[in-house]
Order: C-alpha cells, then sequence, then structure tokens
C-alpha cells in the first residue's frame, strides 16, 4: 500500500432530478460555474489533500466523465504511485457489478480497494460544490480513534427534513441517525463523506452480501448498523461553503452564487484551487455591440449581445441584440439573435434560434437540454 | 502521413534587438501574443497539427522561460513514446567566451545532427517563431515532394509598401522558383511592383541533405545561424515557393508587434487564426473565468481567463489574469498576464508586459505607430515615472 487513505467518488447516480440535463450524462459530469464540471471540485479536494489515489465509480451514462477524467492528469492526480481509476461495473463468475446504493457500490468495488489495500476509505460523493480538506478529517479521525467519520454540514430545521441528521452527544460521538427527520434533534446533516477503518467495513459488507444483503446504502443501513453495533462514529463538523446541486433550483442557485465576487466559496483562491479539465481554446472575444454585466465569461466565448448576471461557459455565442439575464450557459451553446434567456440553465451545444424566448422565473427555473434545439425554423 | 517521418527544429535564436525591452529577458520566441499565447505556440502548433513529433527548439540562452512554458511538451502531445521535444540552449554566440568559441569550431551544429541522425525523418522542417500564422505543414511536404528542387520556401504576398528594409523577401523567378533570400533594402523592386514574396523563414528539405548541409559547415568551420544556412541553401540549390495565403503577421518590431496584435481584433483575422480545422496549441492553466463587474464596458476585445474587468476596455487585447479597476480606460492597447491598473488610469495605444502595477488616475499614451511599451514587472504610480514614447 502507498496510500493510507484511498479516496472513492460515487459518480454512478442517475441525477433523475436535474431532469433534462443527466439525460445522456451523469451528474457529476454536468457544467457548472463556467469552467468545470460538479466532479472537478471532490476531485481537486483530494489532489489538494494529498489523496492520490482515486478510483470513481461509475454507472449511469458515464462516457462524458470518462472522458472529462483521462487518466487525471488535469487534477495532477496522474501519479506514479496511484492516480485515478474510472471503475465501471463488470461481469465475473459471481455475475455483473452493477449496483444499487452507495455502500452496495463499494462492495461491488471491493477487488478495487484490496488491491490498493489502504486503512481508511474516504467515500466522497460527485456532485457537491465545496472545498475541503479530506486530510484534516482523517487527523479528526484518528484523534478520535473512530471507526466511521462522517461529515456534517450544520442545517436550519427547514432544511434538516431533506437530510439524514446526525444526533451526537457533547464529544460529538453520533448516537442516533435520523433520516430526513419531521422533527429534528440537530443540526448536523450528514454530507455524503465519510471516513472509514476499511478493514471493519470490510467485514461489515462481506458478512452482510453473505447472507441477507441488507447493506446496501451508508445512510439508510451501514450508520444504523454501525451504531447498533457500538462502533464508534463520530460526526465531523464542516464550517465552509457547501452545496449540494441535485435538482435544478439548487444548481441554478449555487451558480449564481458562483457569479458573487464575495462568495464563500472564494473560487479565486490559489492555496486551494479547483483544477478541470484545460481545453485548449482561444480567448473570448467580446465584439463592440456587446454589454456585459455581473457575469463570469471563459475562454473561445463570442458575444455580441447582452450578458446581465450569468455565467457563460466555454465556446458560448450571443447573437447581436440578445440579452441574458440570471441564467447559466453550458458549453459549446449557441444563442442566435435578438433572443430572450431569463431564469434559465441552457444545455450543452444547445441552439436557440433567433427571436426565441426562453423565459424562467427565480422559483421555475427554466431548462434547455443538451443538444436541445429551440426556435429555429425547420426547413 | 507515417509516424516519425517528418522532424522539426523551430529556431528562436531571431534578431530581437529591435524589440526591447520587451526581449530584455526572453527570446522573441516567448513573447506573449494575442491573449494566452506566445509566439513560438504558432510553429509548434502548425507542427503538432501536421503530426510531426520529433521537434527541437533551439534557444539563444538558458532559455528560461522556453522551458517554463514547454515543460515536458505535454500541452502539445509531444510527451510521446517516440521521439518528442528536444530543447538545446545556449546558441547565441555574443555570450560565448572567445575560448569556448573555439572549441565550438567543427562542432557547433553536433546537436542539430545529432536530433536529426536519431530522428530517423525523412523530411525537415525549420522555422522561425516571428512570423505569425497557421499553416498547413501537409500541404508543404505534398508540395515539396511534388517539385524538384531540394528545399522548399515560404512566402506571404505583400504590398512592398509595408515592408521595412531589414524584412527579407523571396527572389522569385517567372516559374515562381526562389533563387534567393534578400532583405527588402537590396531587393531593387520597381516602385510599381504591387507584390512581394515576403520570406516566412520556413525551409523544408530531406533530412539527409540538412545532415549534409550541417555537416559540410560543420566542416568549414562556421559559426553562423541556422536561418543564414538555410538561405545560402536557397542561393545554392534554388528553391520551390509555397505561397501561403492565410493571416500572416511578422513581428520585428515593436510596431509591427503591437500591429500584429491589434490586426487579430479583426474578426475574419482572429476566426482565421484560431478557428480554422487547425488548433493553436499553448501551455494550459487553470485560471478562473473572468468576471465583468456591474458598470465594465468591453468591447471590441479579446481576454483571457482569470481576469477582473470593472473599467472601460475598447479594441484590446487583454491577457490572463488582468485586474482592470474601476472607471479606468483602456484603448488600443496590449495588457499582458498579471497586471493590475489603477482606478481612472487612461492608457491608449499602450503594450504593457507581465505584472506590472500602474496606479489610479495616470495617463499612458503612446502613438498608433510607436506604442508606449512597459517592460515587465514595473510599479508605476507617479506620472512622473512615464516615460513617453516620443
Amino acid at each position: 500500500m502507498n496510500n493510507e487513505m484511498l479516496g472513492i467518488i460515487l459518480a454512478g447516480g442517475q441525477g433523475t432530478r436535474l431532469g433534462k440535463l443527466t439525460k445522456d450524462t451523469a451528474k457529476p459530469a454536468v457544467p457548472f460555474g463556467g469552467r468545470y464540471r460538479i466532479i472537478d471540485f471532490t476531485l481537486s479536494n483530494c489532489a489538494n489533500s494529498g489523496v492520490n489515489t482515486v478510483g470513481v465509480i461509475t454507472q449511469y451514462q458515464p462516457l462524458e466523465l470518462n472522458a472529462h477524467i483521462g487518466n487525471g492528469a488535469s487534477w495532477g492526480l496522474d501519479d506514479l504511485n496511484g492516480g485515478v481509476t474510472v471503475l465501471q461495473p463488470y461481469s465475473s463468475t459471481e455475475g455483473e457489478k452493477f449496483f444499487e446504493g452507495t455502500a452496495h457500490a463499494i462492495y461491488q468495488n471491493i477487488e478495487y480497494i484490496d488491491q490498493q489495500n489502504p486503512k481508511y476509505l474516504l467515500v466522497l460523493s460527485g456532485d457537491h460544490i465545496y472545498k475541503m480538506d479530506y486530510d484534516a478529517m482523517l487527523a479528526y479521525h484518528k484523534a478520535k480513534k473512530a471507526s466511521l467519520t462522517v461529515g456534517v454540514i450544520p442545517v436550519t430545521k427547514q432544511e434538516a427534513r431533506r437530510f439524514g441528521m446526525m444526533n451526537t452527544d457533547e464529544t460529538d460521538r453520533i448516537i442516533e441517525f435520523e433520516e430526513k427527520p419531521e422533527h429534528p434533534k440537530s443540526d448536523k446533516a450528514s454530507m455524503g463523506i465519510y471516513i472509514f477503518n476499511w478493514p471493519t467495513l470490510r467485514d461489515y459488507l462481506v458478512k452482510s452480501y453473505a447472507t441477507d444483503k441488507s447493506l446496501e446504502d451508508f445512510g439508510k443501513n451501514v450508520i444504523p448498523s454501525y451504531l447498533a453495533h457500538n462502533e464508534s462514529v463520530y460526526a465531523y463538523a464542516f464550517k465552509g461553503y457547501w452545496r449540494d446541486v441535485g435538482t435544478i433550483q439548487s444548481l441554478w442557485q449555487a451558480n449564481m452564487e458562483f457569479l458573487s465576487p464575495h462568495n464563500r466559496l472564494n473560487i479565486g483562491d490559489r492555496n486551494w484551487r479547483i483544477y478541470s479539465k484545460a481545453q485548449v481554446l482561444p480567448p473570448m472575444f467580446l465584439t463592440d455591440t456587446s454589454q456585459v454585466n455581473n457575469s463570469m465569461i471563459v475562454d473561445s466565448c463570442y458575444v455580441a449581445g447582452e450578458v446581465d448576471h450569468s455565467i457563460l461557459s466555454q465556446r458560448v455565442s450571443v447573437g447581436m441584440g440578445s440579452r441574458v439575464v440570471d441564467s447559466m450557459v453550458m458549453p459549446g451553446a449557441t444563442i442566435g439573435k435578438n433572443v430572450v434567456i431569463d431564469h434559465a440553465l441552457i444545455g450543452e451545444e444547445a441552439v436557440i434560434g433567433d427571436d426565441a424566448i426562453v423565459q424562467g422565473t427565480p422559483t421555475e427555473i427554466a431548462v434547455v437540454g443538451y443538444n436541445e434545439v429551440v426556435g429555429v425554423q425547420q426547413p | 502521413m507515417k509516424r516519425g517521418s517528418v522532424s522539426a527544429i523551430i529556431n528562436l535564436v531571431e534578431p530581437w534587438e529591435a524589440l526591447e525591452p520587451l526581449t530584455t529577458s526572453r527570446p522573441v520566441g516567448t513573447l506573449p501574443f494575442g491573449g494566452r499565447y506566445r509566439l513560438l505556440d504558432f510553429p509548434l502548433s502548425s507542427v503538432i497539427n501536421a503530426g510531426i513529433q520529433n521537434v527541437m527548439v533551439t534557444t539563444p540562452r538558458s532559455g528560461r522561460s522556453v522551458a517554463d512554458h514547454l515543460r515536458s511538451g505535454r500541452d502539445w502531445n509531444l510527451d510521446t513514446i517516440r521521439g518528442g521535444l528536444f530543447t538545446y540552449p545556449y546558441n547565441d554566440l555574443k555570450l560565448v567566451s572567445p575560448e569556448k568559441k573555439a572549441t565550438l569550431i567543427h562542432h557547433y551544429y553536433d546537436n542539430t545532427i545529432l536530433f536529426l541522425k536519431r530522428s530517423h525523418s525523412e523530411y525537415s522542417v525549420v522555422m522561425s517563431t516571428r512570423n505569425v500564422g497557421n499553416i498547413d505543414l501537409k500541404a508543404l511536404i505534398r508540395y515539396h515532394e511534388e517539385r524538384d528542387n531540394p528545399v522548399t520556401t515560404v512566402y506571404k504576398s505583400v504590398d512592398p509598401q509595408t515592408l521595412t528594409p531589414a524584412n527579407t523577401i523571396l527572389q522569385l523567378t517567372d516559374k515562381g522558383m526562389a533563387t534567393a533570400v534578400v532583405p527588402a533594402g537590396k531587393a531593387k523592386l520597381k516602385a510599381t511592383t504591387k507584390k512581394a514574396a515576403k520570406n516566412m523563414d520556413i525551409y523544408l528539405m530531406s533530412t539527409v541533405d540538412l545532415i549534409d548541409i550541417l555537416q559540410e559547415a560543420n566542416r568549414r568551420g562556421d559559426l553562423i545561424s541556422l536561418e543564414e544556412l538555410m538561405k545560402q541553401a536557397v542561393i545554392q540549390h534554388n528553391a520551390n515557393a509555397f505561397e501561403y495565403t492565410g493571416f500572416y503577421a511578422n513581428i520585428h518590431d515593436l510596431a509591427s508587434y503591437y500591429a500584429a496584435n491589434m490586426a487579430i481584433l479583426d474578426e475574419d483575422n482572429f476566426r482565421a487564426l484560431f478557428y480554422s480545422s487547425r488548433r493553436i496549441y499553448t501551455k494550459v492553466k487553470n485560471e478562473i473565468p473572468t468576471f465583468f463587474a456591474q458598470g465594465s464596458q468591453f468591447r471590441a476585445s479579446l481576454c483571457g481567463t482569470g481576469g477582473y474587468i470593472e473599467g472601460q476596455v475598447d479594441h484590446s487585447v487583454i491577457f490572463r489574469n488582468v485586474l482592470i479597476n474601476r472607471g479606468s480606460q483602456i484603448k488600443d492597447a496590449v495588457i499582458m498576464q498579471g497586471t493590475r491598473i489603477g482606478a481612472g488610469t487612461k492608457i491608449e495605444h499602450v503594450v504593457i508586459d507581465k505584472n506590472v502595477v500602474i496606479g489610479p488616475n495616470l495617463v499612458l499614451k503612446g502613438r498608433p505607430d510607436q506604442p508606449l511599451v512597459i517592460s515587465k514587472g514595473q510599479h508605476i504610480f507617479q506620472q512622473a515615472e512615464v516615460v513617453s514614447s516620443d
């Protein structure tokens, strides 16, 4: 074993709540913030935390994600002694290694994890926007002599109804777990980030899948089972900016927050950079008819219209007389002339024809899917 | 094209004096250009786009900026199992002591010969970096194969009025064969001549012939530049002359460097150079998106990522990571990576090198034909510190 802690990113979920945007791609591959994809945050956190061996478990529509991750070089993870491995279901004499829940996904990849033989297993989601030092969490895990440490984030009582909530004692040891409680007893919501002592988790999983196969999901099954068996489970409180971008509304919201120069994420911090697959593209070109305010624009964009409080990703063009407001436009989308785009998420390579209107509201964000064509007259 | 059949030498030993202060601490080849590139990216991209994987880059001095830019060659796909990127530093003989120089006689071209022999390539192309273009080297090789002369040169047809006396042109026969490369000042062009064949300093020949030329030069004890040897070869053997018709800019002094940057602000030029089927590669960096603040105005301009724009920018080339504060007015300017412009400062016809800090409420003004140049890393906070370009 060359690395003490192995990172596993769960990137196999379908992300049905992102609707059209995840019809043909995995949620972690969805573009974010102009030049990132959602998984970049987790991968960069791994790289910055010194977690140099990372397995990315995929299942649903993995092609775009695979192409994005490549050999991990973009994150400096093409390490001689580690690196990124994309783990896809495969068939074996025991059957096919597709999986249902989060814990099952780990069980189905037990051979890869055994190959790495880590002491600790860091389990991560590929669909969160945040900057976090997993090495600090590992230090906490060791100091507490924990069997499992769960990353938690403070939430309001209202929000708690959407999360798995951790009730702790005064030493931050988790004594109770409640899934989406109506009346939450604490404000500590699980971030879906776990550090396990691998040999222990391995035993639990192997026993379970040899018998009742009950340990399908970490939140629903593994944590309750650990608590029932009196394993030492601790909560690690994360205080930074963290957003789950699993819905259209939250994805749009996080993008709008990203636009603010005062966003707590602090994307410009050079001590904790977020890396992405770098593409070689020409600089952005803004014409003499452009009007851009409060917006983020990246390489190879072409703007002849108005962009207000919006994010344009790579290779987006905005024609003359068009207005893009409070929106996020994904890579390669073409926006014609005299178009209005307001409160919208525009999918990759979408084409919005001249004079079209894509109008959403702050509570009902309009979505144009990948490669979707809007308002173009067919000859 | 079969893998490994062509090798390329990109020669950064070029005239740099007229580009000072921009070339005080870098070769011409690493001059920033077009918002996120270095001049050397253009020939290197042409080489990559033709599938050439044996590349030697010769540099005048230590080549720190070259090595920093190219590193393993990964961003150009040159970290391959065969061939790859070779750099060959310290070729500027002005920096070499007389004793060292004496030992170089009969050995000056050894490294280049070794590179060429090990490449096992059939053809070799020698390129410079002060000619910005996006040339199809595959077409050049086809052209060469279809013709009889051992050397093929490349030219751009230009209006003779645009040439300086030091620019070199090809002397062409009626059948379009090049017989010599001569400075425009000595070419005795007729006043009525509408077109001149501006030499692009690109030479293609068989690798065996190039090795012969270099070995012959070693035997004679020559210590002259590769480019000079190429020009001699044209005179000696005559050359096929291939006409390049794409976007072209020749960079030989500050005015032409500035003009070339302004030229790509023309949308047609910009598209011709950057959006052809042959991409321009450069070192990739992880910059954040550029933020355009409320009240900013950014028009008819290029911008790299990582920028923060609050002021007004018109008809300018803005590189990566540039900060332009509120109330500043930038017009017809080239502002390189990492530079900061203070609030209320007015800038017109100016080239600002990397990591410069210009304080608030200053006026920096050059002329269209003679830009004001602020050299790398300067911090200017007083109007008196601004030296005009006149």
